[in-house]
């Protein structure tokens, strides 16, 4: 345990990083319950949003049991140790004028440093929800996220963000996480929904939307929150959380609206979906760049991210033949192999401090895709031999907000 | 089939019709009154052919099945709608397979 003078924490960055994380916190709740819960049918309303706010509350203690610990402290290059359990590194003495920092912000307190990346491990863990919803046991969703958060989400947190975690030393670049949070939580949700089958009707029946009016509010709430989740990981107040934050913007104007164009040429009609998926998949896919590129860089990244998300939320969905529900791979995943790779082309020395190569980030993004499908995999499988992993198929037609929580949406 | 079969029955097709169509009927009265059970089960055949939904289809046919003495009433044929291929609105046929 680290302890500093309180007059050695920087105010202005921890003014600022506690904005960051409550931004950070907002895209979950409500963010990701909105976006996910206008997408699907009706009948699965409640259930779609209790999820979210229940795998919330569970990886909320997930992290303070293990999860940080398991990330963020040093102990090898593959995972972190014990020593801070429980968040037992956390002190704050007043009388002696003393508080606790992690060696990864010395200028924060570390309280406030395990509570912004809290915030990345609850939205991550939440973000596999889409894939499953409709036809997942709610309590075998709850059990997978628990152990995902820690099994999965932490050891390529530290892979990637611990200074002695191995893909740092290989010198792979993730600034805010499209690796450890987009890829990680992309592939997962494919794994997940291939291992959990098809919905019943899935590719005869129309799954309309319940309300793509909530989808873009929840989407609206992203976009305010992601100022947080990038310009936020600059860990400080100064120029470049600014640049963070402007390039971040550019890239999801970018990427709306080139889903948009590539949507109305190819189907003959702009969407609100396409506009909203455009504007995150430029989110997603800028995440990783954001405190690495200039203005210039990030539109790039952002047209490009626009048509790669549209492609693997259509295109590739339907090659793979896997009902993603929600298209978490295609703009997830898919977003994020592509805005980690083309963090290399774009990355700037002068801003960076570093050159970035396409071969690191490529080890980065094949390690964290094939770790994160192995053990998701995994989960499901043992989870399996206690309980089923889906409802029965009349709770499926009733519908879950019915059939698992006796509440429906009206 | 009992009045306790049928009022089950009803129920389920009380709950699928509020939240498909956004129609609210009357549980026990549908169970016990044929006239208009037949006629919301005319109701959701229709829109179930409309919308191919077959969820819906299943649940009607067994409630008109279920009322006595009444064969399964034929659904009326849906509205015809230039913009609606194969019996599903153009809005509704982008979600068969995906949603974008």
């Amino acid at each position: 345990m680290q302890m500093v003078q309180m007059a050695a924490i920087d105010k202005a960055d921890t003014a600022w990083l506690l904005v960051s994380t409550v931004l950070v916190l907002l895209m979950t709740l409500p963010g990701i319950a909105l976006f996910y819960a206008g997408l699907v049918r009706r009948k699965n309303v409640v259930n779609t949003v209790v999820a979210v706010f229940a795998v919330a509350a569970v990886v909320s203690l997930t992290w303070f049991a293990l999860g940080y610990s398991l990330a963020f402290s040093k102990s090898t290059a593959w995972l972190g140790g014990l020593d801070r359990a429980w968040f037992s590194s956390m002190r704050l003495d007043a009388a002696a004028g003393t508080v606790s920092v992690s060696h990864l912000a010395p200028h924060l307190p570390e309280s406030l440093y395990a509570l912004f990346q809290m915030a990345f491990a609850v939205i991550t863990t939440t973000l596999i929800i889409g894939a499953v919803v409709e036809r997942m046991r709610f309590s075998a969703l709850l059990l997978f996220s628990a152990l995902w958060s820690v099994l999965v989400y932490a050891p390529v947190a530290h892979w990637v963000w611990e200074s002695d975690g191995w893909l740092n030393k290989l010198g792979a670049l993730d600034f805010a996480g499209g690796a450890v949070v987009h890829v990680n939580a992309g592939v997962s949700a494919l794994v997940c929904a291939a291992m959990l089958g098809r919905r019943q009707g899935y590719g005869r029946q129309a799954f309309e939307p319940h309300s793509l009016g909530w989808t873009a509010m929840g989407a609206a709430l992203l976009l305010i929150g992601w100022f947080g989740f990038n310009a936020g990981s600059a860990l400080s107040a100064d120029g470049r959380a600014a640049l963070a934050m402007l390039v971040t913007m550019v890239a999801a104007a970018a990427g709306a609206l080139s889903w948009m164009l590539v949507e109305w040429w190819v189907r003959g009609a702009p969407t609100l979906l396409g506009v909203l998926s455009g504007l995150i998949g430029g989110l997603v896919a800028i995440t990783p760049a954001a405190g690495f590129v200039q203005v210039g860089g990030a539109v790039a990244i952002g047209l490009m991210a626009g048509v790669a998300c549209f492609w693997g939320a259509t295109w590739l969905k339907r090659r793979l033949g896997v009902d993603d529900s929600l298209d978490v791979f295609g703009v997830h995943g898919v977003g994020g192999i592509a805005g980690s790779l083309l963090t290399a082309l774009f990355a700037d020395r002068a801003i960076a401090g570093v050159d970035a190569t396409v071969l690191n980030q490529l080890v980065a993004v094949a390690a964290v895709a094939i770790f994160s499908a192995a053990g998701t995999a995994i989960l499901l499988t043992v989870i399996r031999v206690v309980l089923p992993l889906r409802v029965t198929a009349q709770q499926e037609i009733d519908g879950l907000d019915i059939s698992l929580h006796q509440e429906s949406q009206n | 089939m009992n009045d306790s079969e049928r009022l089950a029955i009803a129920a389920h097709l009380h709950v699928a019709l509020r939240r498909k169509t956004g129609r609210v009927t009357d549980t026990e009265w549908m169970a016990s009154d044929t006239a208009y059970g037949q006629a919301m089960a005319r109701f959701a055949l229709s829109h179930a052919l409309a919308n191919q939904d077959a969820e819906l289809e299943r649940l009607a046919q067994r409630f008109a099945a279920s009322l006595p003495g009444a064969p399964a009433p034929a659904a009326p044929a849906p509205a015809s709608d230039p913009a609606a291929p194969q019996g599903l609105v153009a809005s509704a046929k982008r979600y068969v397979g995906g949603l974008r």
